[in-house]
């Protein structure tokens, strides 16, 4: 708590767009509530009087993904109480974060070759939690504006913050589309977290997964079933694991051992 | 029951009259093939050649999410906002079941005035209609009703026969009473009993729901719903779509700036991950067989037990909606003995290949 009684808060980024950083400066009719309501250090996007001290509640944007981010990370872990992994990129490590190891080592040699990094060692990009503990989730690309707002204002009151995290078909019927998935269309809505309000299927334009995994999502029989509607593997891989960073990984591994036996 | 007669062309003026006297919802078109029960101002908009909406008309009853009160930290004030004098029209015979199911569900035990305040205040203007594939109204026996509405229009081309369920609805009629006439005449009749037979034969779906409430028992443990399990997507989609799923969670919403939380009330949906979730992180029914099987056995079994009735009402939207074909009719077709051609008896070939 800051001297006036107000919860210290810090907005970092690591590696990502800078939009969920960007979501909090959008909430335009409340931002003056926002910055009335707690005491901001340290946000490097809206000001430039930053401090880095004790934290009561940290949001951290970003996946890590270098030498550096990894230390800043354990930083702001160390002087926070709670840490809010903020947006796709922090949650599951974002689209930087669909390779494996080794697709990753291989993609680095052939864009920087053999030059030595001397400011910092790239390192492969990762969710926040792969460092430290994370207390709470917000995810989405960017985070939506309600569910920022609902989580922020509980943390102000000294509530813990509260969610359900549901598919995106949830809202998607409440919204009354005629499914996608039924039309062959390749709709993720069952495998993605909810919070953008099903903002696509209402375009019918198919769930292409931004707000990251669902909890547990069943990706045996998405995939079949996409399978069944006569979208090919890599088809599949690629659309699946574009947003969902390091979490649908195992789940692929598993085709590559079935082709190498 | 009086039964009166409207020509065809006199709806868009009863619709016109009626309108001045509380929000009108009816049918309109929503996508390319699909409708949804939306409030209408222009009534060319209605489409009554419907089969099914997407969302059952309990939408409008209790709203997918509304606030039940706004709370300070010493007292709380009743927010009531989603209550108002609403006239439903175009309500099909599954749908207007539904709604009774409703009332029963509600009114049980304890009484919920978030539904039963919206409910005395609406008006059910009944629709009939014709089946399609997925209908399975017939077997639920929910073909036809007797009771749950304030009229009820059945539609013999060039002019429909209109049943006069309540004096609110009788209300609405000497509201434009030139537009009705009374004499019905023995050719109208007619043709009013021919529907009526070419209407149940239209029907090419059914269940035996008469054996699904033992059978729900006796098939308990059977491994038919492990493989269900396998492919529900657990999606919620089947539970949301239902006329009869009433299930809701309730959560804290501070406002920012002020003093005062709402506090928010959401329909839930059993086959979602985190419904039995409690306090401390546990979850009863982490897997979604078990998921699936609370659905269906409260569907099928423990509704009849409770309220003599089971709580389908054969709308089959849940037919329409699931994309991995878990609905009441394979379901049932299962537990009855029957391996239909649904994606989990392909995926559990495929998985295990
Ligand atoms: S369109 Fe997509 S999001 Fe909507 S219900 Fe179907 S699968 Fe789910
Ligand atoms: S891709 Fe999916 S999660 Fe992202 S905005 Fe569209 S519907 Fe929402
Ligand atoms: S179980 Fe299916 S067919 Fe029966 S009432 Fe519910 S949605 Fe309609
Ligand atoms: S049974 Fe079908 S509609 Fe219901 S939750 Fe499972 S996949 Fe979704």
């Amino acid at each position: 708590m800051s001297d006036n009684n107000k919860l210290k808060i810090g907005i970092y980024e690591l590696t990502g767009c800078a939009g969920d950083a960007l979501l909090i400066l959008d909430c335009e009719m409340e931002l003056l509530d926002i910055f009335n309501a707690v005491d901001i250090q340290s946000f490097l996007m809206a000001k430039s009087d930053n401090i880095d001290g004790d934290l009561d509640v940290a949001l951290v944007e970003g996946s890590v993904s270098t030498e550096r981010e990894i230390e800043e990370l354990k930083d702001i872990r160390k002087r926070s109480s709670i840490v809010v992994a903020f947006g796709l990129c922090a949650t599951v490590g974002g689209i930087q974060a669909r390779f494996s190891e080794e697709e990753w080592t291989q993609n680095l040699k052939e864009v920087y070759g053999d030059t030595e990094m001397t400011h910092t060692k790239a390192v492969h990009s990762k969710p926040i939690d792969a460092y430290i503990n994370v207390d709470f989730y917000l995810p989405g690309c960017p985070v939506g504006k309600d569910q920022f707002l609902n989580f922020f204002t509980r943390v102000v009151q000294g509530a813990p913050p509260e969610s359900y995290p549901v598919p995106v078909c949830v809202t998607c019927k409440y919204n009354e589309n005629d499914c996608l998935l039924n039309k062959g269309i390749p709709c993720l809505g069952p495998l993605t977290a909810d919070g953008c309000g099903s903002v696509c299927p209402n375009h019918d334009v198919p769930c292409y997964g931004c707000w990251g995994p669902a909890e547990g999502a069943n990706l045996t029989s998405e995939y079949h079933l996409l399978q069944e509607k006569g979208f090919d593997i890599e088809a599949i891989k690629k659309r699946m694991s574009n947003y969902s960073g390091s979490k649908f990984q195992e789940f692929f591994e598993q085709f590559k051992n079935k082709e190498s036996k | 029951m009086k039964i009166v007669k409207m020509k065809r062309e006199n709806l868009s003026s009863f619709l016109e009259a009626i309108s001045r006297e509380a929000e009108l919802w009816a049918p309109v078109k929503k996508g390319v093939d699909t409708h949804a029960f939306q409030v209408v101002k222009d009534f060319s908009e209605i489409d009554l050649n419907y089969t099914r909406t997407i969302l059952p008309p309990r939408k409008i009853l209790v709203p997918s999410r509304f606030n039940m009160f706004q709370a300070t930290k010493t007292e709380y004030t009743p927010d009531f906002s989603h209550v108002s004098n609403k006239i439903i029209f175009g309500i099909h015979p599954c749908d207007i079941s539904g709604l009774l199911t409703m009332d029963k569900f509600y009114s049980y035990a304890i009484e919920d005035p978030y539904y039963l305040e919206s409910r005395k205040k609406a008006m059910i203007l009944g629709h009939s209609c014709w089946p399609d594939e997925h209908c399975l109204c017939k077997s639920t026996n929910t073909h036809i009703v007797e009771e749950g509405y304030d009229l009820f229009f059945t539609d013999l081309k060039d002019f429909y026969l209109v049943w006069i369920g309540s004096t609110q609805g009788d209300d609405l009629i000497r509201l434009v009473p030139d537009l009705f006439e009374g004499e019905i005449a023995d050719q109208d009749i007619q043709r009013f009993m021919q529907w009526r037979e070419d209407r149940d034969k239209a029907y090419s779906s059914e269940i035996n729901f008469v054996a699904m409430a033992d059978l729900m028992e006796l098939r308990y443990n059977d491994p038919v719903w492990a493989k269900l399990g396998e492919a529900c997507l657990a999606c919620g989609s089947c539970t949301n779509v239902c006329p009869t799923c009433n299930c809701y969670n309730v959560e804290d919403r501070p406002v920012l700036g002020a003093e005062h939380s709402n506090i928010s009330r959401c329909w839930d949906a059993c086959t979602l991950e985190n419904y039995s979730g409690v306090a401390g992180g546990e979850n009863f029914r982490e897997k979604r067989a078990d998921r699936l099987k609370l659905w269906y056995t409260h569907k099928l079994q423990a509704y009849i037990s409770k309220y003599g009735k089971p709580a389908c009402v054969g709308c089959g939207r849940c037919i329409a909606t699931c994309p991995v074909d878990i609905n009441i009719k394979t379901v049932s077709d299962s537990l009855d003995g029957a391996n239909p051609d649904a994606f989990w008896n392909r995926l559990s070939q495929e998985v295990t290949k």
